[in-house]
């Protein structure tokens, strides 16, 4: 080929990547928001898509179906898709959609990701389009979705909380001289007794993971400042709670393991009989009597470790901005977050409902006697005091990920522990900063 | 070839193709010019398909890499132009520097061994024609496996409480059982040995397919000689089999040094203890996906590791030209 020839494949090449990429570039620009839809006030009408996680199976298939069918029922002229995915990675699958704009009209999301989704504009800001849901809900849940750092929006309808006591095992407590009467109530007792346990057993531990971000908040460390701006957790109180930790290291009360274990890995531990404390859920017990019958027999249930207020959990459900439903997309995610349909929900998958005033019913108040009613009542008392302590803002599993390692690495000496923190709250401010 | 040869050609085939002479000088060049353009046209629409994909799947993404690398862009979000910050704050990034020093650490290991133990197995195979298929198909196994199932299988036997430690407790010969997820060299070695296993088949197949090409006559002669297993192998194997070597030690080190899968996997995708594990792909993957995903700064680390590739191959492919040429 001449140099003409491959001067015109060359520019042809170009101009068809050019093309290409600036169709991709176009694609990829959501920095706009179409909270100015015209479709916001609209008639209850039309088709649109519901996507949930891993709740497409035979223990909520029927409840779903159920759902959709009885909204279809009482809105003519509505069609609600219910897709469903496995949660795997679902912030990849959320941020495929949403870079693509295709994301579902209405969607199931915790508020870190629900966070970066808002800062985008991709999110329906609940309290200017529908202020007055906000009775619908716990207060508490209604501010858990309502980011200060994006100057007070609201962007998702609460759904389901969770929360949970802290179990047990009352053989290795025993065993390493500790009481299981005794069982420890704040973060102080919890680290006396891990440290005791190091003392007296070289083959199991309290603790199996680092301290994740909801646990700084439980021990009383401020997160972020009060816009909700930038991160605090390396202040004094972050440093001291991690000394702690590095503190029962060094006193083999924690493996190297441990230093980079998940929480599956906790779990895991607890159910092989290796491990004493296991901060859990309401599904916690029915998954150790059915997973792990040996060490439900010798389970000891206690109230969730804290300094002041436990941690809970909130899910949500968002509308897209961009829907061309969005009278529609309101009207759905508010029936599937009634105080009727939460109750449902919660029976079925043992969390707790984030509505007004459901919490108060007998199936939270009335204990039969049984272990798991005792586990719903307490923590359903629980959640009146919880707070949902992760930070919307802390999104991703790359805030997580840096935490618990720059938290190793102080625990083995490679740095000090306000090094560490400092690392961490500069590369968590960085990513909000970077996305802001 | 010259872009005046296909014309000249058409020319001689029309001329000696012999048109009636009723037709008109115009209606000759008219045809002249269509078997020109088809003459033209054929091989592109032959090679369309695949271009098209390269175009899409690998020109296009690198331009965008190329494009993102040099500004502040996240998922959500066209960034703005931010000439070297990228490249600035990556060499301030202590992570960088752990996963740059994992991946090429994985590199020098890794490649090596992969050159030269598929080279002795395939000769080893090759020696034995009787056996030959049942060690072709037992090495190429952990081939065709997903890296993920043989990362969890290697997870289930270097655990703790695995089968290498229960074995080692067994037999006495440790006390305390090898960290081998944990302890941060003790896992990227753990990595490599599963790299190796399951590398080991499918550079065997190439060397024996390498091996059938070499003069059987040099071995008759080497034994005429009265040369030993390993001088043979040194002096007759591995000088007939020295560009597949070549082919072997590209192929690996690019495979090296994009290593991901199987340290994902030991991992449980946390990159080890403290982050000590983390290799170049995996900080590409960590910083360029999920919804906070800074794609800038992705795409620089992309680039930085696409121009270490670079100069591997090229430096590779010197060292070959040098060794062809002496």
């Amino acid at each position: 080929m001449t140099s003409t020839g491959r001067r015109r494949t060359f520019v042809a090449g170009a101009l068809l990547g050019s093309l290409l990429l600036s169709s991709c570039v176009i694609g990829s620009d959501s920095d706009s928001t179409s909270n100015d839809s015209n479709a916001s006030d609209g008639e209850v009408s039309g088709t649109i898509t519901f996507q949930t996680w891993n709740l497409k199976n035979d223990k909520f298939t029927p409840y779903f179906n159920d759902l959709i069918a009885s909204f279809e029922k009482e809105n003519p002229g509505t069609t609600i898709k219910w897709v469903d995915q496995p949660a795997e990675g679902y912030q990849d699958k959320l941020s495929a959609d949403a870079a693509a704009g295709s994301l579902p009209d209405v969607v199931d999301m915790g508020p870190e990701a629900a966070y970066t989704l808002a800062q985008s504009g991709v999110l329906l800001d609940l309290s200017k389009e529908d202020p007055e849901a906000q009775d619908q809900y716990l207060d508490k849940a209604w501010e858990a979705m309502t980011f200060e750092g994006l100057g007070g929006g609201t962007y998702g309808y609460p759904w389901y909380l969770n929360t949970g006591p802290s179990f047990y095992n009352k053989e290795l407590l025993q065993k390493c001289g500790l009481d299981p009467d005794k069982l420890p109530t704040t973060y102080d007792e919890l680290f006396d007794q891990a440290e005791t346990m190091a003392e007296n057993c070289d083959d199991v531990q309290m603790l199996a993971r680092m301290p994740a971000i909801e646990n700084f908040g439980e021990y009383g460390v401020q997160l972020m400042n009060e816009d909700g701006t930038e991160f605090t957790y390396n202040n004094a109180e972050g440093v001291k709670f991690v000394e702690r930790f590095k503190d029962l290291y060094a006193d083999q009360g924690l493996t190297e393991e441990s230093l980079n274990n998940l929480q599956t890995t906790e779990v895991e531990e607890f159910k092989a009989g290796r491990l004493a404390y296991l901060p859990g859920s309401s599904y916690t017990l029915n998954d150790l009597k059915d997973t792990a019958p040996e060490v439900y027999e010798n389970v000891a249930i206690g109230p969730r470790i804290n300094n002041g207020s436990p941690n809970m959990y909130i899910e949500s459900l968002v509308v897209n901005a961009q829907s061309e439903h969005q009278a529609l997309a309101k009207a759905f995610a508010k029936y599937v977050t009634d105080s009727s349909n939460q109750l449902e929900f919660a029976k079925k998958a043992d969390v707790f409902p984030s509505s007004a005033g459901t919490l108060d019913g007998p199936y939270f108040t009335e204990d039969d006697g049984t272990p798991a009613t005792q586990v719903r009542v307490d923590s359903a008392a629980q959640v009146k005091e919880a707070v949902v302590w992760w930070p919307p803002a802390f999104s991703g599993s790359a805030d997580a990920e840096t935490l618990r390692e720059q938290i190793a690495q102080a625990l083995l000496g490679d740095k000090s522990v306000q090094e560490a923190l400092d690392a961490s709250v500069e590369y968590s401010n960085e990513r909000l900063e970077a996305n802001g | 070839m010259t872009a005046t040869a296909p014309r000249a050609t058409a020319q001689r085939t029309t001329a000696r193709g012999g048109f009636p002479r009723w037709r008109s000088g115009r209606s000759l060049r008219r045809r002249d010019r269509l078997a020109t353009h088809r003459w033209f046209l054929t091989p592109w629409l032959f090679l369309a398909p695949a271009l098209t994909v390269i175009v899409l799947m690998v020109l296009v993404p690198f331009v965008n890499t190329l494009q993102l690398a040099f500004t502040d862009s996240t998922l959500l979000r066209t960034g703005d132009f931010v000439g070297l910050d990228n490249f600035r704050k990556m060499f301030d990034d202590e992570r960088f520097s752990t996963a740059l020093l994992n991946s090429t650490l994985y590199t020098v290991c890794v490649v090596p061994v992969m050159v030269v133990l598929p080279l002795m197995l395939a000769a080893l195979v090759a020696s034995t024609p009787r056996l030959a298929g049942f060690f072709r198909t037992a090495m190429y196994l952990p081939v065709i496996m997903s890296p993920v199932v043989v990362g969890l299988i290697w997870t289930n036997m270097l655990d703790k409480q695995g089968l290498v430690n229960e074995l080692a407790a067994t037999l006495h010969i440790v006390s305390e059982p090898f960290p081998f997820l944990s302890d941060r060299w003790l896992l990227l070695f753990s990595a490599m040995f599963v790299t190796v296993w399951m590398g080991l088949g499918y550079y065997m197949v190439i060397y024996l397919a390498a091996l059938v090409n070499i003069d059987r006559s040099l071995y008759d002669a080497a034994a005429v000689d009265g040369a030993g297993t390993i001088r043979t192998f040194l002096d007759v194997t591995v000088p007939g089999v020295r560009s597949t070597m070549a082919l072997v030690a590209l192929l690996s080190s690019v495979a090296a040094f994009r290593v991901f899968g199987e340290i994902y996997v030991l991992t449980d995708g946390t990159g080890g203890v403290g982050g000590g594990d983390l290799t170049m792909t995996m900080l590409i993957q960590r910083e360029g996906t999920g919804l906070q995903a800074r794609t800038g700064y992705a795409g620089a680390i992309s680039l930085v590791m696409f121009v270490i590739l670079g100069g591997l191959l090229l430096a590779q492919l010197a060292v070959q030209r040098k060794q062809r040429n002496s």
